[in-house]
């Protein structure tokens, strides 16, 4: 049996223990951590050697997503071959889940690490990706999934059910 | 000089000295809050944040005050005063050196602990006339727990009375010029310790705040500076109980070991020093305990602390008058 | 009530201990009439929440007090209601980790283990070894995250507040070594059918092995700060008990019915990932009340790091996922699977009708029967016990309202 009252010496005891530890505070603004390499923020496109980004606008990751926040607006030319009007993002209705950059088959797109998303205008939550690009030209002629077919956006939003 | 002026000088001095000290033990508290909980506290408003409680003063001070349209007005607006006065008044005695205290009162330890009884009608005005169940909730406890606690409160700090044999805190200052009484008052010391921190709505016996339990208890409806006159008087009463628990038991504003000449000097510094050292130990204490309970702390009162007195003013009693005859 | 401690009660078998008669249990707002003891006194009716300090997330408690005690409680719930049932109706199998993150957030890894298992069962997928592994680990890992989370704010309940800012502090690197594997903090999105994610990446064991041993010293000061601390014993024995009955009656699960003194853990009485092959104990206590609830979570923690430190040493080679194909389209059926939370039993119930989204998804949030046994045994207590009772059971909002 102790004696009543030595818990609570402890406990003050402990608590000056962890003072004499020193402070963990990162302050913010000042200093930064970094993050690990998985860390998964923003969806960004991402480009070739020459900058050109490297969308095929196979649609496959919006039909991933599970919350729509990513929408394709593509015109086919007469040749087949595909321009992106629009690759619109809804940055305040992503959930940083990664699903699109993990469906994608062309690693066009990646989980940034760009975590400062505090926008003062609820506008700028939604932005494009891509605008008015040409699609890149996949390297092999058919996409690697048997389903992601090359479809507007309009068309597969309906169907992600 | 005309002795009016004087007086008036000395309520200025006396609330220059509370503002100040509750500016500064705010920052205090939040400083050693936040280096307890492994944090750092404020530190972006000047250096280290010093000037972060004048700049929330200043706020406090320009904030809208607004008045919910149930409370019972008059009761609302007096209760930050009656709150407030009470814990400015409770400066006069306080000994800051043989000559530096505001009024040398014969009764002084008499007239702090019947002025700082007053406080806890403020707060249950506070607590009753803002209509709200929470408020209403905290005010009662407050009150509750505040006359319990006045009887160990007193009745801990008269053994050292009866040690002097006066009620005057420089007398009791001036009689431990030998040895502190907290060599042998220790119990009294443990005693008007925990008595102070109920006195003083301290963790763990914060029933009237009760952050998880009432929100904020008999505060919730005040903002502005009526808040912050609620807020400024906890600290200034804090201080003012530190600054009792440094006279009647660490030997006020003496040091031990340096001739009297010498510590005039700096007396207020040394009583100043020692009275934060205490309320270091105060939030050393609210950093780290948890919460009492309503019921146990009613029985750790009456049936702990106030046996526990009665107890050891008898064994002080009897030691006085044995040494007393022994002497003779 | 007494029982032996290693008896394992398996399902069904408590139950036939006797057939639970719903005694006078009040629930709901009971109404007691003013000047039943000579006293007119006048009934204060408070609402706890839905915003309040204490209430865990968006819990509204509406407590009748007389004075100081309370004669009535009714819980409301559905403040943090999102629909995430319904919501994972129109979701592909691998994105419903997504939705059962955010569920219980503060043990994402359980919950998407739930749905990855529950998947897998449809389909019949072979996971391979080194992804059991990882998921116990990584379970143990947010188990030990999670109930830092629950004894922080234990104390906070209590009034005690140092002890929180130290429990984050650890959980911190947990989050850290969480982020590194799964890329996320909380919504980790790791665990998937067939297996999880990624590789636990290179450097993650020294990282863990630092952890842990760190954590041996402070998970022991942990406990002596607050569980040594007088006052907090005085506040927590013999407060809020929860009787063997009771506890079955109401469907606990977790370490709230291991404290009843039933000794029943999914992890080891019905496996899953690697649990089999992990060498641990199922803490129990008997009294039912707060302080065997605070007992029982401090041991599973030291229990966890154990766990951690088998997990690290006994890690397979091989593949961390098996081939599945990138749309999931099980047959259609049903099944049933549940992992042990920190919380207590989380099941996931699904339904396929053999398309790529579940016909029809429901969980088994664990807090949500401890919030209805506290409903319960709250009138007669004191308000302060009120909150430490409703702190001690461990409820997560997000996952009671889904």
């Amino acid at each position: 049996m102790k004696l009543w009252g030595s818990g609570l010496v402890n406990g003050l005891r402990i608590s000056m223990r962890n003072m004499r530890r020193g402070p963990i505070t990162l302050q913010y603004p000042f200093e930064k951590l970094e993050l690990p390499e998985r860390a998964r923020w923003t969806v960004v496109p991402l480009s070739d050697a020459q900058g050109v980004p490297v969308c095929t606008a196979c649609g496959t990751c919006v039909k991933t997503c599970p919350d729509h926040v990513l929408a394709l607006d593509v015109t086919t030319n007469e040749d087949r071959s595909k321009h992106i009007n629009h690759f619109s993002y809804q940055l305040g209705a992503c959930m940083m889940c990664g699903l699109c950059v993990e469906a994608c088959p062309f690693s066009a797109i990646a989980m940034s690490h760009d975590y400062e998303l505090a926008r003062v205008d609820p506008d700028t939550l939604e932005y494009d990706l891509i605008t008015d690009t040409p699609a890149y030209k996949p390297k092999r002629e058919k996409p690697a999934t048997p389903d992601a077919p090359a479809q507007p956006a309009s068309a597969s939003e309906g169907d992600a059910s | 000089m005309n002795p009016i002026l004087v007086a008036c000088l000395r309520v200025l001095a006396g609330l220059g000295l509370m503002l100040l000290n509750g500016v500064v033990l705010i920052y205090m508290l939040r400083k050693v809050l936040g280096h307890l909980h492994v944090r750092l506290g404020p530190m972006n408003v000047g250096w280290h944040g010093t000037v972060q409680t004048v700049a929330d003063v200043l706020k406090l001070l320009t904030k809208e005050d607004p008045t919910p349209r149930a409370v019972d007005k008059a009761l609302y607006f007096l209760a930050p005063a009656v709150v407030f006065i009470p814990s400015l008044a409770a400066y006069a005695a306080l000994p800051f050196s043989k000559t530096w205290a505001m009024a040398d009162l014969a009764t002084g330890l008499l007239f702090t602990f019947g002025i700082m009884s007053l406080v806890p009608l403020g707060i249950l005005m506070a607590g009753w006339s803002s209509a709200n169940k929470w408020s209403l909730l905290g005010g009662m406890r407050a009150v509750g727990q505040q006359i319990a606690y006045e009887v160990p409160l007193l009745l801990s700090a008269l053994p050292v009375v009866l040690m002097v044999g006066s009620l005057n805190l420089n007398d009791i200052v001036a009689a431990q010029d030998k040895l502190w009484f907290f060599i042998p008052q220790f119990p009294a010391l443990l005693l008007f310790v925990v008595a102070s921190l109920v006195e003083l709505n301290q963790t763990p016996f914060d029933m009237s705040e009760a952050e998880s339990e009432l929100v904020a208890g008999f505060s919730s409806e005040y903002a502005s500076m009526k808040f912050g006159l609620l807020f400024l008087s906890e600290f200034s009463n804090l201080f003012i109980m530190a600054g009792l628990t440094v006279t009647l038991f660490f030997g006020g504003w003496s040091l031990p070991f340096i001739p009297a000449q010498i510590q005039a000097g700096f007396a207020p510094i040394v009583f100043v020093a020692k009275t934060y050292l205490v309320i270091f130990f105060f939030m050393w204490i609210r950093g780290t305990f948890p919460r009492v309970r309503v019921d146990q702390l009613q029985q750790l009162g009456w049936k702990v602390l106030l046996p526990a007195n009665l107890a050891w003013l008898l064994v002080t009693g009897v030691a006085v008058k044995l040494v007393e005859a022994v002497a003779r | 009530m007494t029982q032996d401690p290693n008896l394992t009660a398996p399902v069904g078998a408590a139950v036939s201990e006797g057939a639970y008669v719903p005694a006078q249990l009040p629930v709901g707002l009971r109404r007691v009439p003013s000047g039943v003891d000579e006293v007119t006194t006048e009934h204060l009716v408070v609402n706890f929440g839905p915003q309040h300090p204490s209430t865990h997330g968006v819990l509204r408690m509406i407590i009748e007090a007389d004075g100081e005690e309370v004669v009535g409680a009714e819980m409301s719930i559905g403040y943090l209601h999102r629909g995430i049932e319904k919501l994972a109706e129109h979701r592909r199998y691998n994105a419903l980790g997504t939705l059962m993150d955010r569920g219980d957030y503060t043990s994402g890894i359980h919950g998407e283990l739930a749905a990855a298992m529950v998947t897998e069962k449809l389909l019949e997928i072979e996971v391979p070894e080194k992804a059991h592994w990882i998921r116990s680990l990584m379970g143990e890992v947010n188990r030990i995250a999670s109930h830092l989370v629950w004894y922080g704010t234990f104390g906070l309940d209590a009034g005690a507040m140092g002890q929180f800012l130290y429990a984050v502090r650890d959980r911190e690197d947990l989050l850290d070594i969480l982020e590194a594997v799964s890329g996320s903090r909380m919504m980790f999105n790791y665990v998937r059918p067939g297996g999880v994610l990624a590789d636990l990446p290179a450097g993650i064991d020294q990282k863990l092995r630092a952890f842990v041993d760190i954590f041996d010293v402070h998970i022991e000061e942990h406990d002596q700060l607050l569980g040594g601390n007088e006052i907090f014993q005085s506040r927590v024995h013999g407060v809020g008990v929860i009787d063997k009955q009771t506890a079955i009656g109401f469907g606990l699960t977790g370490a709230n019915l291991r404290a009843s003194g039933v000794g029943f853990d999914v992890r080891r009485d019905r496996p899953y990932a690697a649990y089999e092959k992990l060498d641990f104990t199922v803490p129990m206590a008997t009294e039912g009340d707060c302080w065997a609830r605070y007992a029982v979570r401090m041991e599973e923690m030291r229990q966890s790091v154990r766990m951690i430190r088998q997990c690290l040493d006994g890690m397979p080679e091989g593949d961390f996922t098996a081939k599945v194909p990138k749309v999931l389209r099980p047959p259609a059926g049903e099944a049933y699977a549940a992992v042990e939370s920190p919380r207590g039993e989380w099941g996931v119930h699904l339904v396929s009708d053999g398309s790529d989204t579940p016909y029809r998804l429901r969980y088994r949030p664990p807090a949500l029967y401890a919030l209805q046994v506290v409903e319960a045994i709250m009138p007669g207590s004191l308000i302060a016990d009120a909150i430490v009772t409703a702190g001690s059971v461990d409820l997560v909002l997000g996952e009671i309202d889904r």
